[in-house]
């Protein structure tokens, strides 16, 4: 099939209109010898014979009936307006909105989107996001050495690892400095050469860092220098204490988990927050109010775009430009369809369900939760015999959490579970169940 | 001061129940036994709005909103076409949408990231691909951290990049963040890159290569590429080529029979991908035998157990990206692949291209066409000749009162006043018929009524808004 609405008669007509003869001359300036003779593809589908072959590949995919995996993609529960909204012509099949006055209902929906993120992190400012958790990091870190006019940033242990990765490779693109240290030597490593400390908080292995007292230590020790946090599940922030009010100058997260559907990790969302001294420092796009020029009417408009690629070219702050509105959209509905009391809630369960599931999990026997600091909804679990939990949960059909040696090779027989909100109780007792059956297979029983 | 639409957190109606919780199934114990209340916080200034009245804000919101599906969206190097409504079923199939990226059953997510990979193989003529980066400018970035990998393996100092002043603006920054500096290259009067100019350059030996498109944001085809491809090459350079102008070459010309080393390609241009008001884009990335153990990783592989990641490579450079890049874009690109075929798309290529040149011949009676030739998928006009102080904005402004999109403006700067038409294949020709009346009327109406356009847009839910005041003044949220 196609999406092209000229009939032969039509194409010649326009043919003529131009003064060529033929569809080729118009090719008139591409040297022969580099013109196509023909692309070997297959010839096109209808759309059955399309959804059925996409139903046939994805079948090769398994779904699970509950998860209990996280490391950085969440269950959440998605309400069915979420998908509806961003489903509306005016808002998925429209560009970037360059024409401020054609482009208002985009521009007034990021803009409150804008508002919602700083409410909910208490931050001055939000931008209109950026790819993902990752790069929102990495953009970071940037940022920080742009602001401070230092080459060094500090990245304290906890962080996820791909997003270890993707700092590094952003750092060595513009030869900065990149160290990772461990909470109890950080202090030694902080002196006025720092641009940055960034850490994660819930961090990979769930930990919930003390975060007024971490900036407080790190202002003592190196007052210039600026601290980054980032957060792979804000759904936390629905109880946690905001990093606004913690000092913390750049906050980022991955926005997966307000109301995208994980999508095996991608599209995402970049959650990008800063001070407001920052501001003119800051990745991305900015959604601004503004008035009419002639006239009384408020309205919306993309601003500073002086920091951009399209103005400022090589002295841009960034070289992004499309980023992840639809993706920013969706989490816009999704934080007002909970709303204050929906998201305290749900953050509630989140916490008070894995609470659940940890102290089940110490009561079999080779199970030992090593978190000592408070957790969120992940939490790291030494077992007996994780291949034999993780073969244990696929017979109950659920999705088994993270093999952590996958990421760090010396983590042995440590499991990353995840609970939230999404897990029934019922689905979780099949998960204590499969944790039992991998205890008692572990010690000779069955 | 009115505002015509009230903000979502100022309604004033209140929810009284919550749809959106699952009930809470186990004991509930004290909170502060598992998160000390110092870690707490104390207010959360969101509102609590009932479903119906969020539903029928943003519906609101998306009528006043301007999309593919209103009509023409001409903005030049953007590729605005018809995003096909089924790609949106396939995608949200729930072994799509469900899966986990770092589950292991996961063999229909790989195969199709590697069939499509095949595909865009053939298409462009490149040796492997990866799809972790989001965007375009995410793609460059990730092709130009290749080059620098390659030379340093090298132990060869090349810091400086060529592009031409015809390029999308995210080139120049792309190789910056990756550490070049930049030399411009002068287009000459046929918009096409000077030889003596690139000769020149790499005869300086601190030059990795050069970062272009074909065909250029001029919308000309360059017909010496193969010679400038051979020089940069005689000197040891790589060619990155900009994949965004890629629709019209669909089926007609391939980026490595041309001599790129590198490209990347925007899904969510040329592919169908809808582009959701500035995003989620995906903009993967392919290159030349030399350069496939220099791809990021994950890198997939067809092996007779099935796909699995390759092993990490020293010369990978690393990752760009968590996980495998923006996979629900991915899903579209190559439903819309597999929908067209080979026929189909070398389709697409050949009426983008007469849809180009059908307005540049009509539009060039009126306004001026700095470079009047033979078009490929865009063309550019200029200001040159509009009468009475009126701008290309205000061209533009007008534009939307009559129910259109304006086209992308003020770029190339190569050209002054620029207009950038890019129509695509997907508008028929009453569409493409009515644009040019439009732009016709409006031509006449800089004569007669100047004062129209100067104070246009009038049929908008908001007439002309001021920029320098949000800049001066930023309000940035509520």
């Amino acid at each position: 099939m196609d999406f092209i609405l000229h009939d032969k008669e039509t194409i010649a007509e326009m043919l003529t209109s131009i003064g060529v003869n033929s569809l080729e001359e118009l090719f008139q300036d591409i040297p022969v010898d580099l013109l196509l003779k023909k692309l070997n593809l297959p010839h096109g589908l209808s759309e059955p014979d399309l959804l059925r072959r996409f139903e046939e590949l994805s079948h090769k995919n398994k779904i699970y009936s509950s998860s209990f995996l996280g490391a950085g993609c969440y269950y959440h529960y998605i309400p069915s307006l979420v998908d509806f909204v961003i489903s509306l012509s005016g808002f998925y099949t429209a560009y970037t909105p360059y024409q401020a006055e054609a482009s208002q209902g985009y521009l007034q929906a990021i803009y409150e989107y804008q508002t919602a993120i700083t409410r909910l992190t208490q931050m001055d400012v939000a931008n209109a996001s950026v790819y993902d958790g990752s790069t929102a990091l990495a953009e970071a870190a940037i940022m920080a050495t742009v602001a401070t006019q230092k080459k060094k940033i500090i990245l304290l242990e906890g962080i996820h690892p791909e997003y270890v990765e993707v700092v590094k490779i952003y750092c060595w693109g513009q030869d900065i400095h990149f160290e990772i240290v461990m909470e109890d030597t950080l202090i030694s490593k902080l002196d006025e050469s720092v641009a940055a400390v960034l850490f994660q908080s819930p961090n990979f292995f769930g930990d919930i860092e003390n975060v007024t007292e971490l900036v407080q230590i790190i202002r003592d020790k190196a007052p210039k220098c600026l601290v980054v946090q980032v957060m792979t599940d804000p759904t936390c922030l629905g109880v946690l204490k905001p990093p606004g009010k913690s000092d913390i100058d750049i906050f980022v997260a991955e926005g997966q988990s307000f109301g995208i559907s994980p999508s095996f990790g991608g599209p995402g969302l970049g959650i990008f927050t800063s001070k407001q001294n920052y501001l003119r420092k800051m990745p991305g796009r900015l959604i601004g109010k503004t008035n009419e020029i002639d006239g009384e009417r408020e309205g919306f408009i993309l601003t500073l775009q002086t920091r951009e690629q399209h103005i400022r070219r090589e002295k841009a702050t960034s070289n992004i430009c499309t980023n992840q509105a639809l993706c920013a959209l969706a989490s816009l509905i999704y934080l007002v369809s909970l709303g204050k009391s929906g998201l305290r809630e749900i953050a509630f369960q989140n916490f008070q369900k894995s609470h659940y599931v940890k102290q089940k999990l110490e009561t079999i026997p080779g199970y030992q939760i090593l978190n000592k600091k408070p957790t969120y909804n992940e939490f790291l679990v030494k077992c007996p015999n994780i291949n034999e939990l993780i073969e244990q949960c696929k017979q109950e059909n659920l999705l088994p959490p993270l093999i952590i040696s996958k990421y760090f090779p010396n983590m042995k027989n440590i499991a990353l579970v995840c609970v939230t909100e999404s897990n029934s109780r019922e689905d979780i007792e099949k998960f204590i169940h499969a944790a039992q059956k991998a205890s008692k297979k572990n010690m000779g029983g069955n | 001061m009115t505002s015509n639409l009230t903000l979502i957190f100022n309604k004033g109606t209140k929810r009284s129940q919550h749809n959106f919780i699952p009930e809470m199934d186990i004991d509930r114990a004290d909170l502060t036994e598992i998160i000390p209340s110092s870690f707490q916080r104390e207010d959360l200034p969101l509102p609590d709005i009932p479903e119906v009245e969020i539903v029928r804000h943003y519906t609101e919101l998306s009528r006043r909103n301007y999309g593919i599906d209103s009509g023409i969206y001409p903005l030049g190097s953007c590729t605005m076409k018809y995003n096909p409504k089924i790609n949106e079923v396939i995608t949200r199939l729930p072994a799509f949408s469900h899966i986990h990226p770092l589950q292991e059953e996961n063999q229909g997510a790989l195969e199709l990231i590697h069939q499509l990979s095949e595909m865009l193989i053939e298409i462009t003529g490149m040796d492997g691909f990866t799809f972790q980066p989001a965007a375009g400018a995410h793609g460059e970035l990730t092709g130009i951290l290749i080059m620098k990998k390659y030379f340093e393996n090298k132990n060869l100092k090349k810091n400086k990049i060529l592009i031409p002043d015809s390029a999308h603006g995210t080139n120049p920054s792309s190789a910056k963040m990756a550490g070049f500096s930049i030399i411009e290259v002068r287009s000459n009067d046929a918009g096409e890159i000077p030889l003596d100019h690139i000769e020149f350059a790499m005869q300086q030996g601190d030059i990795a290569g050069i970062m272009l498109t074909n065909p250029n944001t001029l919308g000309i085809f360059d017909r010496q590429i193969k010679d400038i491809t051979n020089i940069i090459h005689k000197y040891g350079g790589l060619c990155y080529y900009d994949g965004a102008n890629l629709n019209p070459m669909l089926g007609i010309c391939r980026p490595k029979d041309m001599g790129f080393d590198i490209v990347h390609l925007n899904l969510h241009k040329t592919f169908s991908t809808p582009h959701g008001g500035g995003g989620p884009g995906s903009g993967p990335v392919g290159v030349t035998k030399e350069l496939v153990s220099y791809l990021p990783d994950p890198s997939i592989i067809a092996t007779e157990q099935g796909f699995v990641c390759r092993e990490k490579t020293n010369n990978s450079i690393g990752r760009i990206k968590c996980f495998w890049g923006n996979f629900g874009v991915i899903v579209r690109a190559y439903a819309y692949i597999l929908a067209l075929g080979a026929e189909g798309l070398k389709r697409v290529g050949q009426i983008a291209v007469l849809n180009a040149n059908y307005l540049r011949v009509l539009l060039k009676e009126k306004y001026h066409l700095p470079y009047d030739r033979i078009c490929q998928h865009e063309f550019v006009l200029s200001d040159r000749g509009i009468e009475n102080d009126i701008t290309t904005e205000d061209i533009a402004k007008r534009i939307l009162d009559y129910g259109l999109y304006a086209p992308t403006i003020y770029f190339p700067l190569i050209v002054k006043g620029a207009m950038m038409i890019e129509p695509t294949e997907t508008e028929s020709k009453a569409s493409l018929d009515n644009f040019v009346e439009v732009m016709i009327k409006i031509y006449d109406e800089i004569k007669t009524n100047p004062d129209l356009l100067k104070n246009a847009p009038h049929n908008t839910p908001v007439k002309r808004l001021d920029a320098v005041l949000a800049a001066r003044k930023p309000i940035l949220r509520d």
